[in-house]
Parts: C-alpha cells; structure tokens; sequence
C-alpha cells in the first residue's frame, strides 16, 4: 500500500489532536510494527473530559474498514485543528480498544498490513 | 451490545470497550438505489415514444456535451431519462459486482451519475475515464474497488472524450485514439492527485473531484490551445417543462420521506442530529445515523432546494435537476437544510447586488452546487456560509474559462478556490478558542 508509514503518522497526528482538545497535559503514544499489523497506543490524561466528546470517539471508532473511504480521504487526517477526522481514523483501523478511568483515557487501535 | 451490526463488546474491566468491526447490511440500500434508478428509466419511458428516445441518446452520444448542455433539449426528456437511468443502473451493478459497502459516499457516486447524466455524462463518454482509473489500480497492485467512487465521480472530465473524438478537423482514426488516450490519461492521474487535494481546502469543499479536475482541465485545455484547439461556448438550456418534471420529483422526494420514515421506527427521530453535524468531509449519516433518517434528509433536501428553484422564477431541466440531485445524493455524506440555506441566501444577496438576476442558467446553478461550501456554514455559522455563497457566486462565473466547460463539477473547481482562500482567513480572525 502506498503511503502506509505517512498513514499511520497520521492516525497518530489526529489522536494527538484529540487528545489535546481535551486539555491533556501528559500524552504517551507507543506504536509497535509487528510483522501483521500495526499497533497504536495512546494514554493522556484529560482535565476537560466531555461525555459527548468520548461518545463521538467511540462511534467514530466503530466505522467499518473501508478501503475505499481510506484511499480517498486518509490526507485529511490530522489536517484540521477546528473539527476531527476520527471517523477516517475508525475506516482505517480493524480494532479498536477504548479505557477510561479516572480521567485518564486509553486509546489502543489495531490496523491489519 | 449489537448496533448496525457492528459488535461493541463490554468487558469485565469499567469503562473498557473493545470494537469489534463488521460491515453494514447492504440489501436495502442497494434496493433504494435500484429502485430510484428505475424510477429513472420507466419515467423517460413514459414521456416518450421508443423512436424518439433512441435517436435522441444517439444525438446525446455525438453531440458536444461541455458546460452548458442539457440534455433535454438535446434529445428530448425521455431519451435524456433513459440515459440517466440507464448510466445509474450501471453504476449500481459495479458497486454490487465489486462488492462495496454502501455508504454515504456511494449514495453521493450515484447520485451525482444520474443528476450529470441529465447534462454531460453519458453512456458512451464515460468509458475512458473509468478504465483510466482502472489501469491506475491495476498499475498499483491494488483492488479496483478501493478506487471505485473515484472512478464514478471522476466521470466529470467525460465532455472531453466527446469533445475530441467528434473534432471535425481531423482524420476520425486519429481523432478517436487521440480522445481515448486523453480519457484514459485523466482517468489515470486522479486517483493520486484528488487524494492530494484534500489537504488545500481540508474537506471544506465537498466536491473535491471537481477541484481536482478542475486543475487537470485547466493544464490540459491550456495545452491543447497551445496546438489551436480553441473550446467553443455553449448554452443549451430548456424551459416550459416545471409541471411534468416537479411531478416526477416531488413523488421521489416525497416517497424518500415516507420510506426514510417508515424504516426509522416510523418516526423523524434523529433528525435534529443531523442538524447538528457540521457537515465536512467525512461526514456519513448513515454511518453516524441510520439510513432511515439519512432518507429522510436526502428528501427533504430535494424538497427545498427544488422549491427555491421554482421561488426564483428558474427552469427545471437537465442542469437545474442534476443540481438537485447532487444535494440529495450529498443529504446522506454532510449536506442538510441548516447548511446549506445559508448558501442559497450568499447567492441570493449577490443577485441582487450584483449585474445579473437570481434566474439565469450559471446562477441557478451556482446557488444549487454553491453548496459544496455548506460545511462552511455548518462549521463556522450561517454568516460565513452566506459569505462563501456571495464569494461563490462571482468566482464560479470566471473559472469555466480556465478548463474550457470540459468539467462538469465547475462549481466544485471555484468551491475549492473559495474554500482555500476563505478557511485560513476564517480561522485566523475569527474570536474563540486557539
């Protein structure tokens, strides 16, 4: 697949973005290349945690793999900083694993090479 | 928990949710999009005799078909019906035989197949591109099906096949291989040079093929003046047939509204979310919703905007319904009445402040595809949406020149202009958060 390091950069870049729109102060990201998939760790702490923005986040992550969708509109990810692309960052992940507990979020995402 | 069949597993620890994705249902989608392609199809049969339909898709086929063409007055309501349905009826079957999961984009392919299918698309001109698009695929390694959407909606530069293959100038040998080449070549390059362009308006424009395009006509019809191809102007535009095709229209629409209605739990529930979403690229309501609401405002959309379209004094025709069609198919991937009234109202303002009138062709249009910048009003507030709408509407009128009337998504071109300019402006000056 074209671009596949820049993609994973991105997802990276938009729940970096996420996470800081949130008031994070402390942002951890781990990213593990296996020989099957990529995994992407992210644990940060929020001071402004909203309901709804979580809720958002776990309906963006449900989005089924498209490939198609990908393949058009994977630039857009981490683009903006007044609105997310998590709905792009669900379309190119297989699995997705959301914590939240004690003000502290943990986002782990699954995508198959 | 099971939700559009997709499985959200809760497990022992709080809080913790693992995502375990699967594809949604296709069958009534599918079914949706069939049946409105039918309704295509036994429409412009039942307007037309059988002789007349076949020798005006022949004249649809040969005859020029850059901006402005309708179709109807090209061969005639019914032939330009049957090509429409006929074009979408295929597109349906390679969603189908590619197996794709119908989503909101796929609606928006369709749609905008069978609204350009009454003014530029037909079932002859879009081959080129579409296999150009394949060959990039095959070029890739890749699936052709990761490229499909962009294969359909990349149909927009077709006049140019047309254009060049009827070119009278030369031998019909050369003409033919020299416009199949051009089709092919377009239909190469977009798949990597759209994805790209995503980035200069941020999804802010929604037509982003036609930005692209756009760019592509604008270097290959300055080319082809350099070697004296000079691309004529062209408006063919018809009047006087409001009655029959709002019939056809409001029964659509209406009849979206009933079965939208019907599968949401006979009810309008989610309506006001809907509402709520800004509308940027990639908003899906039937991902974020369901289908059912999604329906309901696709039709509602196709209400509104035909009804400004008769408010104004304008024509329905092949160019004024491909516009309404593209609001609707764009009603399930961002477009909804809150954002793009505000469109129509910057466009409106710029008519009667400006040297023409709300009802000529160019404006028509203008005000219906204008809406390409509705997630500006849905971002930003309605005052910059009728701002991107006032901006527009002169904008549009001066880009045609640049690609010759060879894309058909113009407003798509100047809506990608608009949007790169007006976004970093916004967001520089605009009072909030950093």
């Amino acid at each position: 697949m074209k671009h596949d390091k820049k993609r994973i950069s991105k997802i990276i870049d938009e729940l970096i973005m996420y996470c800081l729109s949130m008031d994070s102060t402390d942002i951890d990201v781990k990213l593990e290349n296996r020989e099957d998939y990529w995994k992407i760790q992210i644990k940060s702490n929020c001071n402004n945690i909203k309901e709804e923005k979580i809720n958002r986040l776990i309906k963006c992550l449900n989005y089924p793999k498209q490939e198609e969708m990908e393949e058009y509109y994977w630039e857009l990810t981490g683009e903006c900083d007044v609105d997310t692309e998590l709905s792009i960052v669900g379309m190119m992940t297989n699995k997705a694993e959301v914590n939240f507990a004690n003000d502290i979020l943990e986002i782990v995402l699954y995508r198959n090479k | 928990m099971k939700e559009r069949g997709i499985a959200i597993k809760d497990s022992v620890k709080e809080n913790y949710i693992v995502i375990e994705k699967s594809v949604f249902p296709n069958n009534g989608k599918l079914l949706f999009l069939t049946f409105f392609a039918l309704s295509l199809l036994l429409f412009g049969m039942l307007v037309d005799k059988p002789i007349n339909i076949i020798t005006g898709l022949y004249k649809i086929s040969i005859e020029p078909d850059l901006l402005i063409t309708d179709y109807i007055g090209v061969g005639g309501i019914g032939a330009s019906f049957v090509n429409s349905g006929l074009l979408t009826l295929i597109a349906i079957y390679m969603l189908y035989k590619l197996k794709i999961n119908i989503s909101g984009i796929s609606i928006v392919s369709i749609f905008l197949v069978a609204g350009f299918a009454l003014f530029g698309k037909n079932i002859f001109n879009v081959w080129p591109i579409i296999v150009g698009v394949f060959l990039y695929a095959k070029f890739q390694n890749d699936k052709f099906s990761k490229y499909i959407h962009i294969a359909l909606m990349g149909t927009s530069m077709a006049p140019i096949v047309t254009q060049l293959m009827f070119n009278k100038t030369y031998p019909i040998i050369f003409n033919i291989s020299f416009a199949l080449l051009i089709g092919l070549c377009i239909g190469f390059i977009l798949p990597p040079i759209s994805s790209y362009m995503m980035r200069v308006h941020q999804g802010f424009n929604l037509y982003n093929i036609g930005f692209t395009a756009g760019l592509i006509g604008t270097i290959l019809v300055s080319l082809l003046k350099s070697y004296g191809f000079l691309p004529q102007k062209r408006l063919i535009w018809t009047t006087n047939n409001n009655l029959i095709l709002g019939l056809y229209l409001l029964i659509i629409f209406v009849l979206m509204i009933i079965v939208g209605f019907y599968i949401n739990n006979k009810s309008f529930k989610g309506l006001r979310n809907i509402f709520q979403y800004h509308g940027r690229l990639v908003t899906d309501f039937i991902f974020l919703e369901n289908f059912g609401i999604t329906l309901i405002n696709m039709g509602i959309n196709g209400l509104v905007s035909m009804l400004y379209i008769l408010l104004v004094g304008g024509a329905l025709n092949g160019p004024t319904i491909g516009g309404i069609f593209t609001i609707v198919g764009f009603g399930a991937f961002g477009k909804h009445v809150k954002n793009i009234l505000p469109i129509f109202l910057g466009v409106f303002i710029g008519s009667v402040t400006k040297i023409w009138s709300i009802n000529e062709p160019a404006i028509l249009l203008a005000a219906l595809f204008g809406t390409t910048l509705a997630p500006i009003a849905g971002e930003f507030g309605w005052k910059y949406g009728v701002l991107a709408g006032f901006i527009h509407s002169s904008v549009v009128l001066n880009v045609g020149i640049l690609h010759g009337g060879f894309n058909l998504y113009n407003n798509g071109f100047a809506g990608g202009l608009v949007a790169a300019l007006l976004i970093p402006l916004i967001e520089a000056f605009r009072k909030d958060e950093d």
